[in-house]
C-alpha cells in the first residue's frame, strides 16, 4: 500500500512537470505578445544607406523583395511604393523606412567550397512610423546567407524577418 | 599616267558609297542582349530568361511572346556592377553538389563573371520600382550608355556621358562589389 502512494506520487509529479513544461512557454508567448496597430497599408520607402556603401543590386533587391514578403505575409490590405500618389489617400497608412546600419559582402564560392565561411549579412533599421511622423514599431533586422544560395537571398530573408515583425505588430482589424 | 586615273577613280568610288555606308551601319539596330531578370521587372517571374534592348525609346525585355517595355525617360537611375556564377549552374549545377568525392565543391571553384545592371523606374502612380538584370560582360555598359542616351538618368555617369546634362553628376564611382 505504501509501494503504491510512492508510485502515484512519482506519475503525479512527473505528469504535472510535463504539463508545465508544454504549457510553460505557450502562456508566456500570451503575455508577450503586444496589442497591435490599426493599419490597413502601409507605404514602404527606398531602403536608405547613406552610411553604409551597399551595392546597387542589393539596394533594388531589399526593395522589392520587402514589397513581395508584406503583401504575402504583412497582412495588410495595401502595399505601396515609394512615391505611389493613391498612398496620401489611404487611410490608417503606416509608412516604412529602412536604413541600412551594416553590410558584409560574402562570397557565394567560398560558401559552396568551405560550408562554413564566405556568409553574406546586412542590418538594416526599420522604422513604422504613421502619416504625421509618429514612430509606431522600430527594430534592427539583420538578413542572412549562410550555406546555400547568392548573396542576394540575404535580403530575402531580412525582408521575411520584417514582414513577421509588421504581421505581429500591425493589422486592419485592431481596435486602436 | 594610268596609275593616278585609277587612283582617281577608287577614290572617287569610295566618296560614292561611304555616305551610304554610314546611313546603312546607322540604321542597324542594336542587338537584343540574353540576360537573366533577377528580380523586379513587372509581369515577369524571377530569374527568368530572356533578351533585352534598347529601341525606339523603350527599354524592351523579351521572353517568348511576352513583351515588357519601359520608358527610357522613366528610368530615374540605371547603374552597372558585376558578378559571378558557377560554370556548371542551374539544376544539373545543384545535381552536382551530391556528387562523390566532394567533387561538387570542386566545381564550385570554376565560375563565369557576369555584368548586372540595375535600374530605378516609376510606373503611371508615380511607383519607385527597381529591376536588376545579369548578362554577359561587357553588355551592361553598352545598355546603360544607350539607355542614357534615349533620356535615362543615372548617379554613376559613365566616363563619356560625364558631361551629359541628363545624368545626375555625383563623385560617386561605379560599385564593383
Amino acid at each position: 500500500m505504501k509501494i503504491q502512494k510512492i508510485m502515484f506520487e512519482r506519475v503525479g509529479g512527473c505528469t504535472l512537470l510535463v504539463a508545465m513544461l508544454f504549457t510553460g512557454p505557450a502562456l508566456r508567448a500570451q503575455e508577450k505578445q503586444p496589442a497591435k496597430i490599426k493599419a490597413s497599408a502601409i507605404q514602404v520607402t527606398m531602403i536608405e544607406s547613406d552610411e553604409i556603401k551597399l551595392p546597387a543590386e542589393f539596394q533594388v533587391s531589399l526593395y522589392e523583395d520587402l514589397i513581395q514578403q508584406l503583401q504575402k505575409k504583412g497582412g495588410f490590405q495595401h502595399v505601396y511604393r515609394d512615391g505611389d500618389h493613391h498612398a496620401a489617400d489611404a487611410a490608417d497608412l503606416v509608412i516604412l523606412t529602412s536604413t541600412v546600419r551594416g553590410f558584409k559582402e560574402g562570397s557565394e564560392r567560398v560558401r559552396q567550397v568551405t560550408t562554413v565561411a564566405g556568409a553574406t549579412s546586412i542590418s538594416v533599421h526599420c522604422a513604422f512610423t504613421n502619416k504625421e511622423g509618429k514612430l509606431l514599431v522600430e527594430r534592427d533586422i539583420k538578413g542572412n546567407v549562410r550555406f546555400f544560395g547568392g548573396n542576394l537571398r540575404a535580403t530575402y530573408d531580412f525582408a521575411k524577418k520584417t514582414a513577421q515583425v509588421a504581421h505581429e505588430n500591425f493589422s486592419p482589424n485592431a481596435g486602436t | 599616267m594610268v596609275l593616278s586615273f585609277w587612283r582617281v577613280l577608287s577614290g572617287g568610288l569610295l566618296a560614292m558609297i561611304s555616305p551610304f555606308v554610314l546611313v546603312s551601319q546607322a540604321q542597324q539596330p542594336a542587338a537584343p542582349t540574353k540576360v537573366v531578370q533577377v528580380m523586379g521587372l513587372t509581369g515577369v517571374k524571377s530569374k527568368t530568361s530572356g533578351s533585352l534592348a534598347v529601341e525606339g525609346g523603350n527599354l524592351r525585355f523579351a521572353h517568348g511572346a511576352a513583351k515588357v517595355d519601359l520608358a527610357a525617360t522613366s528610368v530615374q537611375d540605371v547603374v552597372t556592377g558585376n558578378d559571378s556564377q558557377r560554370l556548371i549552374h542551374g539544376t544539373l549545377g545543384t545535381l552536382t553538389m551530391f556528387a562523390p568525392y566532394e567533387s561538387g565543391r570542386f566545381l564550385s571553384l570554376f565560375r563565369t563573371k557576369l555584368d548586372t545592371l540595375t535600374i530605378q523606374y516609376r510606373d503611371t502612380d508615380g511607383g519607385l520600382h527597381g529591376a536588376v538584370f545579369t548578362m554577359p560582360v561587357g553588355q551592361a555598359e553598352v545598355i546603360k550608355k544607350e539607355l542614357i542616351a534615349q533620356g535615362a538618368r543615372t548617379s554613376v555617369p559613365t566616363v563619356e556621358g560625364a558631361e551629359n546634362p541628363s545624368s545626375k553628376a555625383t563623385s560617386a564611382k561605379e560599385q564593383k562589389p
